[in-house]
């Protein structure tokens, strides 16, 4: 077996053991009929009803599902990436979630405090985003080149410290919204008409720039990591950062950028967020997006475009998990599936020594004639 | 004043067993090499099993039946990262999140949004001739996971520092080849670490759902399993420091609440979002300040393989 494919299966047999698992989980609290219905519901609704559509519906019926999902795989996207980048120079950020939070702020206060041209806004906010994402990333970042701190612990700490300030004081504070119309508003000032993502679809579909944003951002992590110098001295600090040091490479520089980076990844996403859905910082973030990209980085294999096929199949059952709530599933249901698969891969030496046992067998065998 | 410190003392004597517990898994855990970012997970499981098993049959049975539960979950976690030696906040996280939305799915299906049916609560014990007295009558009046978590840490203490089983747990941790040297199994102990840290997350979210409220809910235990692993690290990676830490921040959460309720301007001047940070930022303090002398246990995180001798 190839071993590009060796490295790939693992993760596709888990995603498909995960989706047997959690199929066999609703047969047996509801009925097997409804488990069948409810995928087949989930799928049309992540990447739009075909069959409704070819008997003639209106183009929504595609345009909006597939909306939902590129909105969610973006995110997923951006936060895989970021957990991947610090994964490739061997530090695990747990810390996205919390400089998702940063960034969402940032994008929010630049968003709807500062008056730009159309063309200026946008960069603008997602460059105050990506700052305060790596700027949040990079105090785990220091504390760890500098203080021997282990990044899982400090990031696990800055993630509560960033919820705790953000949500609980900043948003229902200092930078709450002022009331709209005699109604009192949660969240942060809506941010203004120049700053907000474009949409592409049209206003049925919720699909926004924020998603060809996140390609790119995957394609250029990629390129970085694998075509120039300084990403080529990020891996190797990763794969050992004793012969790195050893072989002339600035440590702790690599360390302290590919921190940076993932905090920028993880700011972005937040970003997004509020400028292409949200429209301010909400109350609450909603859904932990930063944890998903833990789970988002690992099942691609830590690899930038592994990420984002991962974060694409996530997207789509995520926005199909609401049309399964028509069946009385509940629509963190593709949580759960993401969930189990993460501990499959988890499980990767497992798979590795299954697959092994599979290939040495065949192999054997062809032996004996020629012997 | 005396009350205010009685209602202060109590609410911290109520809530602080189930970090207690949880920490002082997470410490047992870790000091035999294993990293317990999986404890929300296992409080989780261990809230969600008890709740559901004490609508069928008493209360402190369905206790047991939490900590059995927070204990499979280890055992998951102990043959992925031991048996198998997957990394262990990876194998940790998955748990968290399997748990998370495994909880939501089966409550959603089951019982609805709104939690469990109510249950009966554990039993609270009124200490004759304590409740009388000022300040110290806060003691009387819990269930009993409040008196085991006063106890408990200082026994694990003990068996941690002054025990030959002790002294293994912790070379377990330190330096595993050590102990494989002497003939005894690197993996065996681990394996009891686990789950026993499994049995102590369990019981700190049975808590949650049979003594501090009486059902589990939604977002059960949210956070706390964190707040364990800041505690043990705010501990310095030993039982009694571990409930200490715990025993602090659940005060200063009593606090907290006590002053939002009673003196809302004072909140107006230290905003609760600060407040609600505090624990955290001190542990990121700590941290700080011991830097690379940090008492984390030497081979945490690192698999332990027959060949590295």
């Amino acid at each position: 077996m190839p071993e590009r494919v060796r490295q790939l299966l693992p993760s596709v047999l888990s995603v498909l053991l995960a989706l047997g698992v959690c199929w066999v989980l609703i047969a047996l609290t509801l009925e097997p009929g409804t488990a069948t219905d409810a995928y087949l519901q989930m799928l049309w609704g992540g990447i739009g009803n075909w069959p409704a559509y070819l008997d003639g519906a209106a183009a929504t019926v595609i345009t909006r599902p597939l909306g939902e999902s590129a909105m969610k795989a973006a995110l997923l996207t951006l936060t895989g990436l970021s957990v991947a980048v610090a994964f490739k120079v061997g530090l695990f950020n747990i810390g996205a979630q919390g400089q998702m939070l940063l960034g969402a702020l940032a994008a929010a206060v630049v968003g709807a405090q500062v008056s730009l041209p159309g063309a200026l806004h946008v960069p603008a906010a997602l460059l105050g985003a990506a700052l305060a994402g790596a700027a949040w990333a990079g105090i785990a970042g220091l504390l760890r080149i500098y203080r021997g701190v282990h990044e899982v612990i400090s990031t696990i700490m800055l993630n509560w410290v960033a919820l705790s300030l953000v949500d609980n004081w900043l948003v229902v504070g200092p930078l709450r919204g002022a009331a709209e119309g005699g109604q009192s508003i949660t969240g942060t000032a809506e941010i203004q008409a120049t700053a907000v993502l474009p949409r592409l679809l049209g206003e049925g579909s919720r699909l926004n720039l924020g998603f060809p944003l996140a390609l790119v951002a995957a394609l250029a992590v990629w390129v970085w990591l694998t075509r120039t110098r300084s990403g080529f001295e990020t891996r190797a600090v990763g794969l050992g950062a004793e012969a790195a040091r050893a072989a002339g490479i600035p440590v702790a520089r690599r360390m302290g950028l590919a921190m940076a980076l993932a905090g920028a990844m993880a700011g972005l996403a937040g970003a997004v967020l509020v400028l292409g859905t949200e429209g301010r910082y909400p109350g609450t973030l909603g859904a932990p997006y930063g944890f998903d990209g833990i789970a988002i980085a690992l099942i691609g294999n830590n690899h930038p475009l592994g990420a984002t096929v991962s974060a694409l199949f996530f997207g789509v059952l995520r926005a199909g998990g609401t049309r399964m709530q028509l069946l009385g599933v509940h629509k963190s249901f593709p949580e759960l599936i993401q969930g189990l698969a993460l501990l499959f891969v988890a499980g990767r030496m497992v798979w590795l020594a299954v697959l092994r046992r599979r290939s040495v067998a065949p192999a054997a065998s062809a032996e004996v004639p020629r012997a | 004043m005396l009350e205010v410190i009685h209602s202060l003392l109590f609410s911290t004597l109520d809530a602080a067993p189930a970090l207690i517990f949880a920490a002082l898994g997470a410490v047992l855990s870790e000091r035999a090499g294993v990293i317990a970012v999986g404890m929300e997970g296992m409080m989780r499981v261990g809230a969600f099993c008890a709740a559901v098993a004490a609508l069928t049959m008493p209360t402190p049975l369905a206790v047991v039946m939490g900590m059995l539960a927070g204990a499979a979950l280890a055992g998951v976690h102990g043959f992925l990262s031991i048996r198998w030696r997957s990394d262990q906040v990876v194998s940790g996280i998955a748990l968290n999140l399997v748990a998370l939305a495994g909880g939501t799915f089966l409550l959603e299906s089951l019982y609805g949004p709104n939690g469990t049916p109510p249950i009966q609560q554990l039993t609270r014990w009124n200490l004759p001739g304590l409740s009388a007295v000022p300040v110290l009558g806060a003691l009387s009046g819990h269930s009993a996971p409040t008196y085991l978590a006063l106890l408990l840490p200082f026994a694990f203490q003990g068996l941690l520092t002054r025990t030959p089983l002790g002294l293994r747990l912790r070379a377990v941790g330190d330096k595993p080849q050590a102990v494989a040297t002497l003939g005894l199994s690197v993996s065996a102990l681990r394996w009891g670490a686990v789950l026993g840290s499994g049995l102590l997350a369990g019981l700190g979210g049975a808590v949650l759902s049979t003594a501090v409220l009486d059902r589990f809910e939604q977002h059960t235990p949210a956070g706390l399993g964190f707040m364990a692993l800041a505690a043990m690290v705010f501990g310095r990676w030993t039982p009694v420091g571990a409930f200490l830490a715990a025993t602090f921040f659940a005060f200063g959460n009593a606090l907290r609440i006590g002053l939002v309720s009673s003196a809302p301007g004072l909140v107006e001047l230290i905003p609760q979002g600060v407040l609600l940070a505090l624990p955290y930022l001190l542990t990121l303090g700590v941290l700080t300040l011991q830097g690379q002398r940090s008492s984390a246990p030497a081979a945490l995180g690192t698999p332990y393989e027959q060949e590295s001798r």
